[in-house]
């Protein structure tokens, strides 16, 4: 992987005035995807499927070829498995809303999700009475198959689980997850956000019943985002949304639903987006995932093994790098973590995020106030990651 | 403590500025939040202390770090600071709306309302023309007496006299203001010529006789001399003329002029006003109120009628 070629293509970073480590947050998109974005409007800003003239049917074409690339990029059986959303979120409520849950139904989750994969089941419990159980996690925040073994049974309907915390970038033993979710019954839904960008994705492989990410956190455009469902499962779903796109035929007292995926994407899609994330992943696939983990991996212990000299700093999650995915959380007792952000930016450029990072249910719990979260992506440098442990240094150095 | 200063601060730019009018609002929010005792939960002091503390750390960390371990100090010193110019500020405007001058009456101190002190310039007793630089609080109307002095309204129940010179700059230019002043309102009014300048010595007697002559005229003649120049003024015969036109007889006046009563009255008249402590002309006394150099028209009208809007 040559490190200089590829932030070439980020225009973002031409002249290397910032330093972005909330890749959690979203990814930077090299010029391939704005191009893509660019060409869509430029030369076939038009209706896809809809229309028969000759630029529909071509993009018609290339949007199903998109959807063969999502398919293949995270090892879907076949490419109508692949469902267009707007982001995680949405591919998560969409489940939430359509999934046939009745009253009693359990849905297991961890004490560390993002409030997209808890703040829909809530809402479930309390209007389809569903139940919401919580797995906890071990002190440092890895899996704990003690509490998970505990509130597996019968009853869960589906496990829904972050693999790799936005929080501290842990990620669960989730093949074993699903595993053993399958035997009671259960089915698996997976938020790969904070995974598919930087691991290989294999869900039929894995077996899991649904999977879900962002666009935005995969170079691809914001708006965009990906629900997997095998086959089967996704036909045991009612859609949620409907109109325009999603059915067959209508009268005025009924109407006749596509199939899948089509009955999901209801309205007029997000074309260039579409086309923009078929691009993002074709260009991270070209990478390779080997050389991407390798190097994040050696950012990631870059900034743990400098952390970890700054005295009363605590880290969040594992201390191992190999098992942190690139996320690197901590908080300082005396350096308030939004001023350490604040001034990190303002003092070298640097970019971080600092607060509770949409996991407000585990702070809550623990009684942290917050954290600074820095994430990595494989055009981060090693230079950036020393640069930010220097300066780190030196904002907790007067903070504290 | 910084949500109030940052507020008070962020108010007065935001006037200007739309960026920091969000922020006045954001620094509101936390100011409301406080006095309502609760607490301040928009990290706005947090993220104006980090954006302090960061932009100083680029120059010097120990400052930084100054500023980090002292904020909640330094942020009342600077609240102090601010509500003290904010009081300043505030009795600055009242006084400039008051009496012309931002340090008060007939205080003639910088201004930035009035920067180059217009409202407080005047000919300084001994012939040049500046700021006052007399005593101020000393001007006064007590056992003057002015019942020799040309006066018109006599009975009515506010008393106003104005003391100038026929070519003093500062007179010149309050007269037309004050003669607007007079035009609106029926008061007691009497006029002293007080030559700064020797070259228009030689009206008082003048004056005085046209006064004994023909009270009604007298006043065209004062209205035409601060009309004139001053290069008329200085000359006799332009006087004579001035005289003339009104329909005076000039040779009666020259004559009652020579008079030694004359002269004893006109000194006796210049005595009277040095009572008054003058150092400088114009000097208005409105009841009794001295006001030294020349004054907007509404400080006039104000001191007389009082605030219009305290009335309606």
């Amino acid at each position: 992987m040559s490190l200089l070629k590829i932030r070439n293509d980020f225009i973002f970073l031409d002249d290397n005035k910032w330093i972005y480590f909330d890749n959690a947050c979203q990814s930077l998109r090299p010029k391939q995807v704005i191009e893509a974005i660019t060409q869509y409007y430029s030369h076939y800003p038009i209706c896809s499927g809809r229309s028969n003239y000759r630029l529909a049917v071509e993009l018609q074409q290339k949007l199903t070829d998109v959807r063969l690339t999502v398919s293949k990029f995270i090892g879907a059986k076949k490419p109508n498995e692949i469902i267009f959303t707007r982001n995680t979120t949405e591919g998560i409520n969409l489940i939430a809303s359509s999934y046939p849950f009745a009253e009693g139904d359990v849905v297991l989750i961890s004490d560390k999700e993002h409030n997209s994969n808890l703040v829909p089941w809530l809402l479930l419990a309390k209007t389809k009475k569903i139940k919401v159980e919580v797995v906890s996690t071990n002190p440092d925040n890895t899996w704990n198959w003690e509490s998970f073994n505990q509130k597996l049974s019968n009853k869960v309907k589906m496990v829904a689980l972050g693999i790799t915390s936005n929080l501290d970038g842990a990620t669960i033993p989730f093949e074993e997850i699903i595993k053993k979710s399958h035997q009671f019954g259960a089915k698996v839904l997976l938020d790969g956000a904070q995974w598919a960008g930087h691991h290989q994705t294999e869900v039929s492989k894995w077996n899991t019943d649904f999977f879900v990410f962002s666009g935005h956190k995969t170079l691809g455009p914001t708006g965009t985002g990906v629900l997997y469902g095998k086959e089967t499962e996704l036909a045991k779903l009612n859609p949620y949304q409907v109109g325009g796109s999603t059915v067959a035929d209508t009268s005025y007292t009924d109407f006749e639903l596509l199939g899948v995926p089509e009955r999901f994407e209801a309205g007029l899609q997000d074309y260039s987006g579409i086309l923009g994330l078929g691009e993002a992943l074709r260009y991270l696939r070209a990478i390779g995932w080997g050389e991407i983990e390798a190097h994040e991996k050696e950012l990631s212990k870059i900034m743990i093994d400098g952390l970890e000299k700054i005295s009363d700093i605590n880290i969040i999650g594992p201390k191992e790098s190999d098992k942190r995915n690139g996320i690197v959380s901590f908080y300082h007792p005396k350096a308030e973590s939004h001023q350490t952000s604040i001034i990190l930016d303002q003092t070298a450029n640097i970019m971080v995020r600092s607060g509770r990072h949409c996991v407000h249910s585990w702070f809550n719990a623990r009684g942290i106030k917050d954290c600074v979260r820095a994430s990595l992506s494989f055009y981060n440098t090693t230079e950036e990651a020393e640069k930010f442990v220097n300066e780190l240094k030196k904002v907790i150095g007067v903070l504290a | 403590m910084f949500c109030i200063i940052a507020f008070l601060v962020l108010s007065i730019i935001g006037i200007f500025s739309a960026s920091h009018r969000v922020l006045a609002k954001e620094a509101f929010d936390c100011v409301f939040r406080r006095i309502t005792l609760r607490p301040c939960n928009t990290g706005f002091s947090e993220k104006m202390k980090a954006q302090l503390i960061g932009n100083i750390m680029t120059r010097s960390i120990r400052m930084a770090r100054f500023l980090n371990g002292h904020f909640e100090l330094l942020s009342w010193i600077l609240f102090i600071s601010t509500v003290a110019s904010l009081f300043w500020t505030g009795k600055g405007l009242y006084n400039f709306y008051m009496y012309g001058s931002c340090n008060g009456l007939n205080k003639s101190g910088f201004c930035a309302l009035d920067p180059n002190g217009e409202n407080n310039k005047i000919s300084q007793a001994g012939g040049s023309c500046t700021i006052g630089s007399g005593d101020e609080t000393k001007v006064t109307l007590k056992d003057v007496d002015l019942s020799t002095f040309p006066t018109k309204n006599i009975g009515s129940k506010d008393t106003v006299v104005f003391i100038g010179c026929f070519n003093c700059d500062y007179t010149r230019k309050a007269y037309p203001v004050f003669k607007e002043f007079l035009n609106k309102n029926q008061v007691n009014y009497t006029f002293a010529h007080y030559p700064i300048k020797g070259e228009t010595s030689y009206i008082l007697p003048i004056g005085y006789c046209a006064y004994q002559q023909d009270k009604e005229k007298y006043w065209l003649f004062v209205d035409k001399l601060f009309e004139s120049s001053k290069e008329d003024n200085a000359k006799p015969e332009y006087i004579n003329k001035v005289l003339t036109d009104l329909g005076y007889s000039s040779e009666s006046i020259a004559k009652c002029s020579q008079l030694p009563e004359t002269k004893t009255a006109v000194a006796r008249q210049r005595i009277e006003l040095e009572k008054t402590n003058i150092y400088g002309t114009p000097l208005v006394f409105i009841n009794s109120r001295g006001l030294v150099g020349p004054k907007p028209f509404r400080v006039y009208d104000r001191i007389l009628n009082g605030l219009k809007f305290w009335k309606n």
